[in-house]
């Protein structure tokens, strides 16, 4: 998978939000990524990482303080007007929580087509046809067009949602924690369904979660973010080999059902205030290697692998 | 037996099925259940009728709560006073929901303490004081100095957690107590909740989604789906030997590392 085509790339994105005092939040900095056609990019972090920021820019919500995103060759942000809107068409969303992102006196097939209107590209005669065909394709039945969003379940949802976002037929689409407000059941057939749709249609998706168990499932590509930097990059079936203190402990932080119950360990220490972030390693407050050099220098991305990057001065291999 | 509810059902008087049927469970002291499920599988309803607080027009249509030796199911207001806050406390899933935000924490907790106990001001401060550095809060001098809703979340439920846990009450009632923290806090909350329950030999009923955390602290698990219980019995059996096709189903869908790969 990886000598597919990269599609987009973002290349040293900064967004700064001002304080109020003078100061700046650094909610992203300086992040570098690469997106290949066809796969699944995973971004893992806590809350407050960056990681939906990142997505803002990458939707073109939000221009990034410095820093580019180029779709197909060219630099999205600077895009205004008429182009900005075309752009639409190749990247949408998914949000978190589908009861919030409808209109509740929208029916579902004007929810659904709402996208294709706006680009022309269905009359309103043919609303009701074009809406089924993509309620199949996310598994619901058709008769759900003529349905008010509130009528149905989490699940139902969130593949509206899914459907929406597919009406466009983009190239890429995002996730914002599209699993997270749903049972585990629910979540496990929604995961599948956008496996299917990758496979099937060879979309993109760029899927933000803080769950590295459920990421590691059907992830190609994982970028685990902290406090606005990359920690660490890595293909989504090597997770175990994790070398960032970080992932690791992100890794231990998950309760198995089945297996070992002692291996869950706990970060300790707190968050540094992501306004006043101490020089030197971002992680350093809850780091248990954390030494000297870590206090004074930040570590930047190397490679320690084949296609594995890590922002890690002390790297280690994964204990057991 | 510290707690027995027996073939409980549960009905709102707008619909004329019980939306909770047959459920029994029994719990000792010092024991862990936990009652797993989906949305709408009543496992929330079944909490809120022990403590005697269903919401809207629910009541109980049929069976028994009993606790230490008490028929909860006929208590008087004033009764249940006595009981709720000292004898069986709640964590909610959002502590930060449940204080009132114009208020100090300090405020509320200070006045709490002194409806359950005869305590001077300085006493409660002192006995909030002492249960807030427990629950391994930093500074709770400037906790209780500040608003819910100045603190972040895993220090939210931390403070939902010691107030519940003040008066060392026999039972504890926690309804998804770690569903809106991240996976980090959430691995705290869930081991210093662990911890308190061992340490204090209470008896906690809690209801989550999240089956790996079920796995972890409980004795016992029960799993219901649409206000039935499909399993139930000690956790290791559930996980390890599980009866029903439903809780079959709910096990598979936990997704967990090194499971096998969807692409």
């Amino acid at each position: 998978m990886s000598d597919a085509e990269i599609i987009m790339s973002i290349q040293g994105v900064t967004k700064k939000f001002p304080m109020g005092d003078g100061r700046f939040l650094t909610a992203c900095d300086d992040i570098t990524l690469n997106v290949r056609k066809g796969e699944f990019v995973a971004i893992v972090g806590e809350s407050g990482c960056g990681k939906t920021t990142l997505m803002k820019s990458v939707m073109n919500i939000q221009a990034p303080t410095s820093g580019k995103i180029f779709y197909r060759g060219q630099d999205i942000t600077q895009l205004t007007g008429e182009a900005k809107r075309q752009n639409c068409r190749n990247i949408q969303m998914v949000f978190q929580n589908p009861s919030a992102a409808f209109n509740p006196k929208l029916k579902v097939k004007e929810i659904i087509c709402e996208p294709l209107l706006n680009f022309n590209l269905v009359k309103k005669s043919e609303m009701a046809v074009k809406a089924g065909e993509l309620l199949e394709m996310v598994d619901l039945p058709r008769e759900f067009a003529e349905r008010y969003p509130n009528n149905m379940s989490g699940g139902q949802r969130q593949r509206v949602a899914i459907a929406r976002a597919l009406a466009l037929e983009p190239e890429i689409i995002v996730c914002d924690e599209a699993t997270s407000a749903l049972d585990v059941s629910v979540q496990d057939t929604i995961i599948k369904l956008l496996c299917r749709l990758q496979k099937e249609k060879g979309v993109t998706f760029m899927f933000i979660c803080h769950d590295l168990a459920l990421v590691s499932l059907f992830a190609h590509r994982v970028t685990v973010m902290y406090l606005g930097n990359i920690m660490e990059k890595l293909d989504g079936d090597k997770l175990q080999e994790a070398v960032h203190p970080y992932t690791q402990a992100l890794l231990r932080s998950v309760f198995p059902v089945h297996g070992d119950k002692r291996a869950v360990q706990c970060l300790e220490g707190n968050i540094p205030n992501p306004a006043d972030m101490p020089t030197g390693c971002p992680f350093q407050t809850r780091c248990t290697y954390c030494q000297d050099k870590c206090r004074s220098e930040k570590p930047v991305l190397q490679q320690v692998g084949d296609n594995h990057y890590a922002a890690c001065h002390f790297p280690r291999q994964a204990q057991g | 037996m510290l707690v027995e509810v027996k073939n409980l059902d549960i009905s709102y008087t707008d619909t004329p099925e019980p939306l909770v049927k047959n459920v029994s469970l029994s719990l000792d002291k010092g024991e862990v259940l936990t009652i797993v499920g989906e949305s709408g599988s009543g496992k929330t309803t079944v909490i809120r009728a022990i403590l005697g607080v269903l919401s809207g027009t629910g009541y109980i249509s049929n069976g028994s709560i009993h606790f230490a030796g008490q028929d909860l199911t006929h208590l008087s207001n004033q009764e249940w006073l006595k009981l709720r806050g000292k004898n069986i406390s709640m964590i909610f899933q959002d502590c930060g929901n449940m204080l009132n935000p114009v208020q100090t924490i300090g405020h509320q907790y200070i006045e709490y303490i002194q409806t359950h106990a005869d305590k001077s001001k300085e006493e409660a401060k002192a006995m909030a004081l002492e249960v807030l550095t427990r629950m391994n809060l930093p500074d709770p001098e400037n906790i209780m100095n500040s608003y819910i809703f100045e603190l972040s979340g895993g220090m939210r439920q931390r403070v939902g957690i010691a107030m519940a846990i003040t008066f060392h009450p026999q039972l504890l009632l926690a309804d998804e107590p770690t569903s809106a923290l991240d996976v980090t806090t959430q691995a705290q909350i869930v081991k210093e909740l662990s911890n308190i329950v061992k340490q204090s030999g209470t008896a906690m009923i809690m209801v989550t989604h999240n089956i790996g955390v079920a796995a972890y602290m409980s004795d016992k698990i029960m799993v219901m789906s649409q206000g039935q219980v499909r399993d139930y019995g000690p956790a290791e059996q559930v996980i390890n030997h599980p009866t029903d096709d439903y809780t079959r189903h709910l096990l598979s869908s936990v997704p967990e590392l090194g499971g096998e790969r969807y692409v």
